[in-house]
């Protein structure tokens, strides 16, 4: 066993790292050069940066003025709000599922992960756009006693109003505990805006920071704090996972009972976190110009990992439709009806193809995971096949006529609904202001954590090995 | 991992084939009493054959007992191999590698026991022929290929078949290994089974490309194995309880549940029979019991998942029988010794770091989970078949015979003479995989701390 002394120069590792790769590895990157280069992020390129959110911010006022014009023209229609259900459901799964990157590959020790955990955590604000998207659907949702019966639902005999009160009490300590998972985490990186930053930024950064000066005390704490708070997102984001599928989407078709769905739902959701993640990296990458810091270990890793939820997607697919197509039964056979092959099949056969046909046979190539660009295109097609799947399932939820609701299981396919002017307004202001959020946030911390990029340098070491390259990765406790 | 040591590789070779060179003297009685076991259990499967399944506690309306649940439990337990070794290979989890021999090896024997209770379970195991040979196509007397009931022993032979070289390919090595160090009739055998192994770069690069290789093609047959069992019972709409979407996913990872904690049994007893405490460490079981915290609390998500939809439908067949499954006597007490020993139990003392790497309650919290997990698949397949429905009108409640549970402990039996048999042969802990963690294990020094550190391969 050999000890690597990164502080003694005449046995420092680094004394390879100028030597040709025989590999792509992350080259270590100066203390002081890391912490200057991603300080100034939060202040680069401010003009293109007013310019972006100026567009987003007109888009999310499109979004409201969509809510105020679906309100005057289909307020009263419950039917009509599907594609709304659609989109709370698409912006939840893709921005809501990239804090998990955050969190888990972190637990398990992953050095890759390290550089990314910032921008996948900031992604967890999009909650409080999620939010604002529930509160009017909620106004839609049927209480749990409708035409003198109670309907079935995962709150058996709770109070009439349990689907709106507990979808909006998850959500909003989801918003906690995103709120808690970023700024955890983003304390060492507040007292190093107050320390090198100017302006408000600085001061900011002094008041965020609380007198952070680096102690062991204080490291410590942070990382309990960190570990607390991703295990309490995490388990939050399962939990409203669950709330979503079954109050929004399952409960509103009779006979629909589908025990894996929350799952399937949890399981897309992750998958489009990557996606997510994957594709601010890249933007952050190309246009910010962090070469140095977001490396090909992390697109590779990343894509990996989404590789494998694309194959769990069709895993949890085929769990589910196996059954029901074996099973023969009325409600089995309503679901076929309604969720495949019925009137939503044009969104069934685009949605499988972009979610987990075309990234299966594009992430399956090794090639295609060690680039930048391959995970970013296959992050594209996941999140249009994550949004044709939440159009699928939810706009055939909602349109089942509520007159229906106490069946045993439908008997009558509800015809198309498509999206009028209100729900594409609806639709690009939730994004937008989703993005404007998250895109706000990077302007007052770095958008990659100054300290866990240091970490990753501490801990990572290229070498050169015998004949070839490697990289000595420290596993601390 | 702090805990690592350096060991040289001649102490590795010449502890790790104590088993092979230097018997120990336990081997030989216990093997002999486990023998007897075996022959007697052999015994009462030919009297059940000649008598009929009379002899059992089989009748209407349960028709799958004790044996389908023993073969739903050791195809579960066959799911540790492709757990450790496949996918900890792929993801570089370098405290695997004690494990894997192990773990495949159990997939290996757990899957040829598990093959056999369906052939008890026929009655006349001969007729399973006519599942491979159809003799009788005018009269529709051919297998529906459509069915699970045939998908299963298609998937589980070729899980059998991928299993078997994935230990193999592993094996080489190390028989190459034993191959210079014995003489007479076991150096013959070692050499053809050697297949020539010298260790030159060439075979070493062919031996890892198609452990990885491997690897990749057994993690689809390893989920769609216990898939395709759960459908055995998901796909029947007739029988409440059964016909449930989550049954594939909550049957593959109840199935690492309680395969990965029958690995940790086996690490516990390899260590204390062979004396492999510098091998089998206290870090390895940390590691393992961390993995199980994580894959029981997913298991336990799923368990909730398959009982809340269960009664979501508010349906009443359904209703009665989870109050039969949750509430009533003996299932009640089942339900409550399932629950605490599949989860509660051994949970609660793995969130303590101190029961992690206590390597005697590492050993009993793991039976406990078995304990649990079968009862679990007992608890899936007979009430739904027992309930009360229409228009059956035998009332006898299922009890299982002196036979079944015979054979039940002969299973257990069987398959630790089948491991005791292998480890006489061959090492039950890859020696090149140890060598290999000592030269990829190294240090690196940050600021006054000595961080233990690895080394990784660009691709």
């Amino acid at each position: 066993m050999v000890s690597h002394t990164a502080a003694n120069p005449a046995h420092s590792i680094d004394e390879h790292v100028g030597h040709h790769a025989h590999h792509e590895l992350p080259e270590n990157v100066e203390p002081k050069v890391v912490l200057n280069e991603l300080v100034a992020t939060t202040s680069a390129g401010s003009t293109t940066f007013k310019r972006i959110a100026w567009v987003l911010g007109i888009l999310s006022v499109a979004g409201i003025a969509g809510f105020v014009g679906k309100f005057i023209a289909d307020g009263g229609e419950q039917t009509q709000w599907g594609y709304v259900a659609a989109i709370l459901a698409f912006l939840y799964s893709a921005m809501c599922g990239a804090p998990l990157v955050a969190v888990a590959p972190v637990l398990a020790k992953a050095n890759w992960s390290r550089p990314l955990t910032r921008i996948a955590a900031i992604c967890s604000f999009a909650s409080v756009i999620c939010t604002i998207v529930m509160i009017p659907l909620m106004l839609h949702l049927p209480q749990l006693v409708t035409q003198g019966a109670r309907r079935r639902s995962i709150w058996f005999e709770g109070n009439d109003f349990s689907p709106h009160i507990w979808s909006m009490v998850a959500m909003l300590t989801l918003i906690l505990a995103g709120l808690a998972l970023f700024y955890s985490a983003a304390i060492p990186d507040f007292a190093a805006m107050r320390d090198h930053a100017t302006g408000w930024r600085q001061r900011l950064g002094a008041r965020m920071a609380r007198g952070w000066i680096g102690t062991s005390v204080q490291w410590r704490t942070t990382r309990m704090r960190i570990g607390m708070a991703g295990t309490l997102y995490f388990f939050t984001f399962v939990f409203v996972h669950f709330v979503i599928s079954t109050d929004y989407g399952m409960s509103m078709v009779p006979g629909w009972r589908d025990a894996i769905f929350p799952m399937y739902h949890a399981i897309s959701s992750i998958q489009a976190g990557l996606a997510v993640t994957v594709l601010a990296i890249w933007f952050a990458r190309r246009y910010l110009k962090l070469e140095k810091f977001l490396h090909m270990d992390a697109f590779w890793s990343l894509s990996r990992l989404m590789f494998a939820f694309t194959l769990l997607w069709g895993y949890f697919f085929i769990s589910a439709f196996i059954v029901f197509w074996y099973g023969r039964s009325g409600s089995d056979k309503m679901w076929i009806d309604l969720l495949i092959r019925g009137p939503y099949i044009w969104a069934f056969l685009a949605g499988a193809f972009f979610i987990w046909f075309s990234p299966w046979w594009w992430l399956i190539w090794n090639a295609v995971r060690r680039s930048f660009n391959g995970p970013a295109v296959g992050s594209v097609l996941i999140l249009i096949g994550l949004l044709l799947d939440r159009v699928r399932l939810y706009v055939a939820a909602w349109s089942v006529d509520p007159e229906r609701i106490h069946e045993r299981f439908l008997t009558v396919i509800p015809e198309t609904v498509w999206p009028d002017l209100w729900d594409v307004l609806i639709g690009i202001g939730a994004v937008a202001s989703a993005v404007l959020l998250v895109i706000l946030m990077t302007r007052i911390v770095p958008i990659l954590s100054v300290w866990d990029v240091q970490q990753f340098n501490l801990l990572s070491k290229p070498v050169d090995y015998m004949r070839t390259r490697v990289s000595i990765i420290a596993k601390p406790d | 991992m702090q805990q690592r040591r350096t060991l040289d590789q001649i102490h590795t070779n010449r502890v790790l084939l104590n088993g092979q060179l230097d018997t120990p003297k336990w081997w030989a009685p216990t093997v002999w009493v486990l023998g007897i076991i075996v022959v007697a259990g052999f015994v009462v499967i030919g009297i059940m054959v000649n008598k009929g399944l009379g002899v059992t506690g089989l009748s209407r309306p349960v028709y799958w007992g004790l044996f389908i649940t023993t073969f739903v439990f050791w195809v579960g337990i066959s799911h540790a191999g492709i757990m450790i070794s496949a996918i900890l290979r792929l993801s570089q989890a370098e405290w695997r590698r004690p494990v894997t021999r192990a773990a495949e090896l159990l997939t290996v024997f757990s899957l040829l026991t598990a093959l056999m209770f369906p052939l008890m379970h026929a009655g006349r195991p001969w007729r399973i022929i006519y599942f491979i040979l159809p003799y009788d196509f005018a009269r529709g007397i051919f297998p529906n290929v459509r069915s699970p009931l045939i998908w299963d022993p298609v998937a589980i032979s070729t899980y059998l078949t991928g299993s078997t070289l994935f230990l193999y390919v592993a094996l080489l090595p190390d028989l190459g290994n034993l191959r210079d160090r014995t003489t007479g009739w076991q150096k013959a055998m070692y050499t053809v089974l050697a297949l020539g192994w010298r260790g030159n770069p060439r075979q070493w690069k062919l031996q890892v490309v198609g452990g990885i290789l491997l690897s990749a093609l057994m993690l689809p047959i390893f989920v769609s194995v216990h898939s395709i069992v759960s459908w055995d019972f998901a796909v029947t709409h007739a029988v409440e309880g059964w016909h449930s979407t989550i049954f594939a996913p909550y049957f593959v990872i109840g199935a690492v549940h309680s395969g990965v904690s029958a690995v940790v049994t086996m690490m516990a007893l390899m260590r204390w029979l062979w004396k492999w405490d510098d091998f089998i460490r206290p870090e390895h079981f940390d590691a393992l019991a961390r993995l199980l915290i994580v894959v029981a609390t997913g298991w336990l998500a799923f368990t909730f998942l398959e009982l809340i939809f269960a009664v979501y439908g508010l349906d009443a067949p359904e209703l009665a029988l989870r109050e039969l499954q949750i509430f009533q006597w003996p299932w009640n007490i089942l339900f409550v010794t399932f629950v605490i020993t599949g989860y509660i139990i051994p949970v609660g003392m793995w969130l303590q770091k101190r029961v992690r790497s206590n390597i005697a309650l590492m050993f009993w919290s793991s039976l406990f989970v078995n304990i649990g997990m079968w009862l679990e698949r007992f608890l899936i397949i007979v009430p739904g078949l027992a309930r009360k429905s229409p228009f059956v009108y035998t009332w006898e409640a299922y009890r299982p015979s002196g036979v079944e549970w015979f054979i039940l402990f002969w299973s257990l039996a069987w398959v630790t003479f089948l491991m005791l048999l292998f480890a006489r042969f061959f090492p039950l802990v890859p020696l090149f995989e140890q060598k290999e963690s000592q030269t990829f294990g190294d240090s690196i020094k940050i600021g006054r701390t000595t961080v233990p550190a690895i080394v990784r391969e660009a691709d």
